[in-house]
């Protein structure tokens, strides 16, 4: 089963995406970071297959991670679980710093499990 | 289920691969000349009186080509003439993706129906504001899109109340607030009561109860529902032509004389009426 570190500092959100991810039976929640420096750390710690990740966080933000984490580990697989999705700046932003999808808020179960899959 | 721009709809539905889209982005940036550079292509100003009008924009909150009229650089007949050319020559993402291989033309009028379908749910209705207020268009469609969010999120049943200038909020249980900044600066307010507040976590957190949630669970999905809603109001400005940008979400537990709209904004307030004792309200101080 692969893993996947949840980043966000929403509690909902954050038991929204890990219930998907339990409830999907490919894939197994290593934990739930509340920023993007925990995800760094994270990543480093429990080294998840898969980082879905938030973009507007308190403290370093998601794009910001998204930076470092490209850098600390190339073979990192990280998907942007954000409300800005729709906005085509942030949107290009993050494919161009090396995420590999946007999930857009609202998100469906479907469409989350579909793109993990195929990451 | 989201407001989205088309070469994200094409991602995430795996139409193209993400390397595609980001090669038609470089394109479209290659060829989509900004008005500076299209005013300098055009032989109507030049590189060093785009610096001068990018220098003096540091201390002038003014797009560029009003500045450039307003410094007596370009008449007005020439800046209409610029933006012309650049509505003219703009190379939109579906163009580009045809450019560099990644879709067939055929191809990209199928998905753009498909996307149009897609997006149809998000476009805008008209609201009324009161009197004169700035942007009233963006405030306009940030209303709207509160609705068909408080309809496909939360699946609330409600009737909108008319919009009303205020100077004070009343009090409620609860309130999430979101700043707004860029092209536009206000404050994003959703006031909840007691039983909206649990209606609200129910939807988010998908569950059919909520009764053993803790308090700080029950209000991060006020919170939530603020960011989304949000999110998407700056997707939309975005295609209107506005920067915003969102900030982490707040909560706000006001006192019981209720909350009073700061100087130097316009307080607008939309009722949501939902049912007797279930106050619902959208709130928007904007920076005049």
């Amino acid at each position: 089963m692969k893993k996947v570190l949840v980043v966000d500092d929403s509690l909902s959100v954050a038991r929204q995406l890990e219930k998907i991810i339990a409830d999907s039976g490919d894939f197994t929640s290593v934990g739930h970071a509340k920023n993007g420096a925990e995800a760094i750390k994270m990543n480093h710690t429990e080294n998840p297959d898969i980082i879905c990740m938030d973009m507007n966080m308190p403290g370093m933000d998601g794009l910001t991670a998204l930076r470092s984490l490209v850098v600390l580990d190339k073979d990192v697989k990280v998907v942007m679980v954000t409300s800005l999705g729709g906005v085509g700046d942030k949107f290009t932003e993050a494919l161009k710093l090396g995420a590999k999808n946007v999930i857009s808020k609202p998100f469906e179960a479907d469409n989350v499990l579909q793109i993990l899959r195929e990451l | 289920m989201a407001v989205k721009f088309f070469g994200q709809f094409l991602v995430e539905n795996s139409l193209v691969s993400r390397e595609a889209l980001i090669k038609a982005i470089d394109l479209q940036d290659q060829k989509n000349l900004k008005l500076g550079e299209m005013a300098i292509s055009m032989g109507y100003v030049t590189q060093t009186e785009i610096e001068r009008a990018h220098n003096a924009q540091m201390s002038k909150d003014m797009k560029l080509g009003d500045l450039l009229v307003e410094m007596g650089i370009l008449t007005l007949n020439q800046l209409n003439d610029v933006i012309t050319r650049q509505k003219n020559t703009h190379l939109y993402i579906g163009e580009a993706l045809v450019l560099v291989g990644a879709l067939s033309a055929e191809k990209l009028q199928q998905y753009l129906a498909d996307f149009k379908a897609d997006q149809a749910q998000y476009v805008s209705e008209r609201i009324e504001l009161p009197g004169s207020i700035a942007n009233n268009l963006v405030w306009e469609m940030t209303a709207d899109l509160t609705y068909k969010m408080i309809t496909r999120v939360l699946d609330l049943q409600f009737r909108p109340g008319k919009c009303q200038t205020v100077t004070t909020v009343d009090s409620n249980f609860m309130m999430a607030a979101m700043d707004l900044s860029g092209d536009v600066e206000a404050r994003y307010i959703i006031s909840v009561s007691e039983a909206i507040q649990k209606s609200v976590a129910k939807a988010i957190l998908r569950e059919d109860t909520v009764d053993d949630e803790p308090l700080e669970v029950l209000e991060d999905t006020v919170m939530e529902f603020v960011n989304v809603v949000c999110g998407n109001v700056a997707a939309k400005a975005s295609q209107m032509g506005v920067i915003m940008e969102i900030n982490p979400p707040v909560t706000i537990h006001p006192p019981a004389t209720g909350l009073s709209v700061p100087t130097g904004h316009t307080g607008l307030c939309f009722p949501i009426h939902i049912g007797e004792d279930n106050k619902m309200e959208l709130i928007i101080f904007i920076k005049s």
